[in-house]
């Protein structure tokens, strides 16, 4: 079994002088800091050689003190061994500028562009730099620095400008004010890139072709964002997402938010996941803290997490077959009423219906309360006997299995190669799952099966979904079975928190994936930088790729298969 | 308007219709009158609340999930709170709907594109505020990114606060805009 000790004997031996200082962190993590002209070579050795290959993503922070910019490229593997990689890269803060890793990892993409255009360093051999999630007057801000001086803006909605276009339409824009100008908050000079609607237009080739706009509103998707494809007759050639429509800078938010104030922040990250959003995020404060929860905390953690992944997989589910078609319409309907009992349980607990606020440093809120097991293995027993009766409803009617099988088809190396985790990996025949795979919490005592499919296509993730359901039903029950009494936090934590300087990263399974969150504290009660590394984000970055080809009615059915939650791809 | 501009006649046919009178009003008034007119009648008579009274109890919202509040939604217009019962029903598309729920945070990006929305919707129309994002910003006032006045952009009639509001409070907003409609102190004034 390979441990961080053994990549970093291997990487001082294969490139000496390189690794510039190193440290084993808790839980399998290697830090190091590579010399910046090395990087690529250093992830080409540990993706070929002791199969780094996944691309988790990469953090970009801004050390002003140091004068100084650090990315982080998080390199982890699929299944092999445990080991996280996390690889520091610095750079200057003036005209910073980095290798990309575009070339060896696929998924590179998206995460370097991020960094790009928050924090304005430039990455070397990156083949398409243009923005992605800032309106296009906001580029060249760079609104992650820590010297932006555009924070807080309050007066936006005062400014804007009201113009009647020639199709009749109102248009609005946020001209910037004098004092902004003075102060270097907007933009002196755009960078010079093709807009979205420019680089889509120069791909049509024919007289056949043209573009076919799904979004930003539209009744596919689940929040807005804009889903251009390219159709020559029935087919698609090619596909072109826009995103940031609802992108509301949480990680700036919570870089100005005590480490308690930024619980509810996480909540928001992602509404239908918001318990495993807070686990993350308190998970990775926790270890920057050293305390860990008592046992009972991480029982009632589990619990209430695997509650929320079965409401989370119905309503994924309730929502994709309204998508698809509308034969299969009660089920929605039926999946909508039996959420609202799993939710009934949760609130009990957090008094919440979505965003609960719940899990706090070193343990929980409050205790389940009373008559909690009982009315949660009754509600276990009926969503059981519902969800088999869905599975033998739509999974079984032949319309529907015409419908689903074979589109959308994802290999599992193309699982792998494009980055995506969660239930759609897990339907291509790979066995990966944070819970099994890094164990937090207390899953590495709790019995279950990690559900895979072979196929890869659109039915198999909505089935590898439904069969979760059993399996988390199954958790809560030994949960419940075996949960012991005792407090619900740690002793001794004050009630402002000020965690030593340094780094942690965290991740948990996440109802749709891996979900990771990279905290940095530098002593202060405020953290210096929090990136949230989400699932949804990696899944809409494979979306184009994964629709080239298709039909295009078959595009509503595999980007619903996918269940994807814009607001966390947006942040 | 004359008769003569409609039916060609002799002009002194003309004049002489134009003394004729019914219920002391020139004939030309009742024969010949525009769709502006038949607006004044209906705004004045007692007939504009028969046309509220049925608008308001098919209200008809736009499916347009943006945050939180977005899923709340969804579940508002589902057998569980079952909005049905009040005319109250989701539609996918804007040409079908009556009123348009704000459930989140607009940004920059997005106040283009929802503004087009708006615009998309036939007339009679109704615009509400879910949330405290669409109210004020809520958690996210102070962001790079965020409009936190939406009433600047939309004519809102109802605001309803929470974050994310039940179900219920759905339902409770609602009957608040159409409590408004029946008493005509919407903000566009049907």
């Amino acid at each position: 079994m390979t441990t961080a000790n053994d990549v970093l004997a291997a990487l001082q031996s294969a490139f000496p002088g390189v690794i510039e200082e190193a440290k084993v962190g808790p839980e399998r993590q290697l830090w190091a800091t590579i010399k910046p002209d090395r990087i690529v070579d250093v992830c080409k050795y540990l993706r070929d050689n002791h199969s780094f290959d996944h691309y988790t993503g990469a953090v970009g922070v801004d050390k002003i003190d140091e004068g100084l910019f650090e990315v982080t490229e998080m390199l982890a593997s699929h299944g092999a061994h445990q080991v996280v990689a996390l690889l520091k890269v610095k750079t200057k803060r003036d005209g910073p500028s980095v290798k990309s890793l575009t070339g060896l990892f696929w998924n590179a993409n998206w995460y370097e562009r991020e960094i790009w255009e928050m924090l304005g360093i430039n990455f070397e051999g990156h083949p398409e730099l243009y923005p992605l999630l800032l309106p296009d007057e906001l580029v060249g801000v760079w609104p992650w620095r820590k010297d932006f001086k555009g924070y807080p803006d309050y007066n936006t909605a005062e400014r804007a400008i009201e113009r009647l276009t020639a199709e009749g339409y109102t248009e609005y824009s946020i001209p910037p004010t004098e004092a902004e100008v003075k102060a270097g908050t907007v933009q002196k000079e755009r960078p010079k890139y093709p807009t979205f609607r420019e680089r889509e237009e120069m791909e049509i080739k024919g007289e056949s072709e043209m573009i076919l706009h799904m979004g930003p509103q539209h009744a596919v998707v689940p929040g807005p964002f804009l889903l251009d494809i390219l159709v020559d007759g029935e087919r698609v050639k090619k596909a072109f997402l826009d995103v940031g429509y609802i992108h509301k800078g949480i990680e700036k938010i919570l870089e100005n938010r005590t480490y308690m104030q930024g619980i509810p922040i996480t909540d928001r990250l992602c509404y239908m996941a918001s318990l495993t959003n807070n686990e993350a995020y308190c998970g990775a404060v926790e270890r920057l803290l050293g305390i860990e929860a008592p046992e009972r905390a991480q029982y009632i953690r589990i619990i209430l997490e695997e509650l929320s992944r079965i409401q989370s997989h119905l309503l994924g589910t309730a929502e994709f077959l309204t998508l698809i078609a509308s034969a299969v319409y009660s089920p929605f309907l039926y999946m909508i009423i039996d959420r609202e009992d799993v939710l009934t349980c949760i609130e009990s607990v957090t008094g919440a219906r979505i965003n609960h606020s719940f899990v706090r440093f070193g343990g929980v809120r409050n205790d389940l309360p009373d008559g909690f097991k009982d009315m949660t293995l009754d509600t276990l027993k009926m969503i059981r006997e519902k969800t088999e009766e869905y599975k033998e409803l739509f999974l079984s009617d032949s319309i529907y299995r015409k419908r689903m099988e074979g589109v959308g088809v994802l290999s599992p190396h193309d699982a792998r190669r494009l980055g995506v985790s969660g239930p759609p990996l897990r339907a291509s025949d790979t066995p990966y799952d944070m819970r099994r795979e890094d164990p937090y919490l207390l899953y590495k005592d709790l019995d279950f099966d990690v559900i895979t499919r072979k196929e890869g296509d659109s039915k198999a993730r909505v089935e590898v979904r439904l069969d979760e359901i059993f399996e988390s039903c199954y958790i809560i029950e030994q949960c419940l079975d075996q949960i012991p009494s005792g407090p619900i936090m740690a002793e001794g934590i004050p009630k402002k928190i000020k965690p030593e300087p340094g780094e942690a990263y965290y991740r948990v399974e996440d109802h749709r994936g891996e979900m990771g969150f990279f905290v940095v504290s530098d002593g202060s009660d405020k953290p210096v930088k929090v990136k949230a590394r989400g699932p949804v984000y990696a899944y809409m970055q494979a979306l184009p790729p994964l629709l080239e080809g298709v039909y295009i009615a078959d595009v509503v059915a595999i980007a619903g298969s996918m269940d994807a939650c814009t607001s966390e791809v947006d942040r | 308007m004359g008769i003569s501009d409609v039916i060609p006649l002799p002009v002194a046919v003309d004049k002489e219709l134009e003394k004729w009178t019914i219920w002391g009003r020139p004939l030309t008034d009742v024969w010949f009158t525009t769709t502006e007119k038949i607006h004044e009648i209906i705004e004045m008579g007692p007939i504009k609340n028969v046309l509220n009274w049925g608008r308001k109890n098919s209200l008809w919202f736009l499916m347009q999930p943006m945050g939180c509040c977005g899923v709340e939604m969804l579940v508002f217009g589902c057998p569980h709170y079952d909005c049905d019962r009040f005319g109250i029903f989701p539609r996918a598309t804007p040409r079908q709907v009556d009123v348009m729920i704000i459930s989140g945070y607009i940004t920059r990006k997005y106040l283009p594109a929802i503004k087009n929305l708006w615009e998309e919707i036939p007339e009679p129309k109704w615009v509400m505020a879910i949330g405290e994002c669409a109210i004020s910003g809520g958690p996210f006032y102070d962001s790079y990114n965020i409009i936190n006045d939406t009433s600047k952009f939309f004519p809102i009639d109802v605001f309803v606060p929470g974050c994310p509001p039940r179900p219920e409070k759905f339902i409770e907003g609602f009957r608040e805009l159409q409590e408004k409609i029946k008493r005509r102190e919407d903000k566009r004034g049907y």
